[in-house]
């Protein structure tokens, strides 16, 4: 049986935050998201080129905007651009007028900075209205990967996007579930491997999802070189792990 | 990534600094309860804490940075004549271990705090962390006016950096202190650790501190509740300290003297890598 660990990063730094107070005013406990722009993103990189492995960013557009140079730094290493939205709006509420406006400028930003055009989105706060799917299908987007719902991906019709691909994520294969409940490290290790082996034994498919932040993410060394751990052990079962576009000839 | 191990005093490989964060009955207090019952986590540290990290410092000869709030240090000023006797540094942590917004009260409470250390151990504090990591536009100018060198309260970097300042004024330096990992609190109340999952975590930090930035800073709170208190977590934390302090290369500091040192050699404190 083929296996596939699509590996995807969110691209998360101080937007969460600044979506309650301007940049300038959030210190300490409020400005973990800094250590993305510090060093975290950069040492992300820096762990998936040791390792010639490539990945899926879902990028919010404010991070982008952000961290330019890092963007194409991302895109040049063969990484996939991916969007996630403007700026750590919660999709469920927005306007269908305010909606299309954010995930078209998104898009344009992204394609411009980064050369790439994103054929997948994730919701900045996993959630969606009912026309976002309808939205992107129109965008030109080829999947989404916001829902949780499967264990496999799966058509999109049922929602008006006929042609799209839901590739749901894994909330144990997702690194804020665990540390951003401060769970220590050993037994977060646990989660990841018990949450990837019952996957892979069942329909040999899988989602991962990184964030470069020392908090909720990786971003931390120690962090990493954990991840390092558990992606070789998905190796050794056998599980090609590649970027979420390179995933969806094989659905 | 690996950076010379000339950045450290004494050719420290890793420099590690063990702050206690003594948060007495005052954070109870602040909060508006009293520190009676099951409220009373707090007064473990100043019954039982404090003197078993006093004993256990002396042991393994490490200088240590135990930060106070004000009203600790006005109840129980002994406690903290001990701690400056024993030859450790002081910070101060807030009156009450405010995590709120304090608005225009938050110089005069920053000054009461600074002033009950000098009052109890005749010290003068130039280190502040931030009581549950909060801080306003008003605090590093006031920390700059009562002559206060660092703080202690960033989290968005693995090593020391320079506040950019205003130039001809005097250095101001941020010591980073990762609350995720190398915080005993947050895990042991949010993450329901077993002290054996806690040590495993920290030596993992440190194997890949030791091949990163070689600055490690562990925060202990010596109270009940989620601190390091009671003894099978003071325990691991004393298994961690011999452990790290056997490797070579290994130099324990307290954030006073992190922060003078990187004062007197700033080339090597130039902040973000991106």
């Amino acid at each position: 049986m083929s296996r596939t660990l699509v590996l995807t990063v969110n691209v998360v730094g101080l937007g969460p935050e600044a979506t309650e107070a301007p940049e300038s005013e959030l210190f300490g406990r409020f400005a973990h998201g800094r250590y993305t722009y510090n060093i975290g993103m950069v040492r992300l990189l820096d762990f998936l080129a040791a390792r010639g492995q490539q990945a899926t960013f879902f990028w919010p557009a404010t991070e982008a905007a952000r961290m330019p140079d890092l963007l194409r730094r991302c895109a040049a290493e063969g990484h996939e651009i991916a969007s996630m939205g403007w700026g750590f709006e919660d999709h469920a509420s927005l306007q269908p007028a305010a909606e299309i406006d954010l995930l078209t400028r998104a898009h344009a930003l992204l394609e411009q900075l980064s050369g790439q055009t994103p054929i997948g989105f994730r919701a900045p706060t996993l959630t969606l209205s009912q026309a976002t799917l309808p939205m992107l299908k129109g965008l030109g987007y080829r999947y989404d990967s916001s829902f949780v719902d499967d264990d496999q991906p799966y058509p999109l019709d049922e929602f008006g996007a006929a042609g799209m691909t839901e590739l749901p994520y894994a909330e144990g294969l997702h690194d804020e579930t665990h540390f951003g409940q401060r769970i220590a490290q050993p037994r977060v290790e646990q989660f990841f491997v018990e949450t990837l082996d019952g996957l892979m034994a069942m329909g040999g498919w899988g989602c991962m999802s990184l964030t470069p932040r020392g908090d909720m993410g990786v971003g931390r060394l120690a962090r990493l070189t954990m991840v390092g751990r558990i992606l070789d052990h998905a190796r050794d079962q056998g599980a090609r792990i590649i970027p979420a576009r390179a995933a969806l000839g094989a659905v | 990534m690996s950076q010379p191990a000339t950045r450290w005093p004494q050719d420290a490989r890793v420099a590690v600094s063990v702050t206690i964060h003594v948060d007495g009955p005052s954070s109870a207090i602040g909060k508006g309860t009293n520190a009676l019952g099951k409220h009373s986590w707090g007064r473990y540290a100043i019954r039982r804490g404090v003197p078993r990290y006093l004993d256990m410092l002396d042991r393994l000869g490490i200088p240590g940075t135990f930060f106070c709030c004000g009203y600790d240090v006005e109840t129980w000023p002994q406690t903290y004549r001990d701690i400056a006797n024993a030859g450790h540094e002081i910070g101060t942590h807030g009156y009450h271990h405010e995590g709120w917004d304090l608005g225009d009260a938050e110089p005069a409470l920053l000054e009461r705090t600074h002033q009950a250390v000098i009052d109890a151990t005749g010290i003068s504090p130039v280190g502040w962390c931030s009581p549950s990591g909060r801080k306003s536009w008003r605090t590093i100018p006031t920390l700059k006016r009562l002559g206060y060198i660092y703080d202690a309260s960033e989290k968005d970097l693995d090593e020391p950096y320079f506040l950019p300042g205003v130039p001809n004024e005097a250095p101001f330096v941020i010591v980073p202190n990762n609350t995720v990992s190398l915080d005993d609190a947050p895990v042991y109340r949010m993450g329901q650790a077993l002290a054996s999952e806690m040590l495993d975590m920290w030596r993992a930090e440190y194997a890949a501190i030791r091949e990163a930035e070689g600055y490690l800073h562990l925060t202990i709170h010596p109270i009940a509740g989620p601190g390091s208190g009671p003894p099978c977590r003071a325990a691991i934390v004393e298994t961690f300290l011999r452990e790290i302090a056997a490797d070579q290369g290994t130099h324990f500091m307290t954030l006073e003297t992190m922060a003078r040192h990187c004062i007197s050699a700033p080339q090597f404190w130039n902040g973000a890598k991106a």
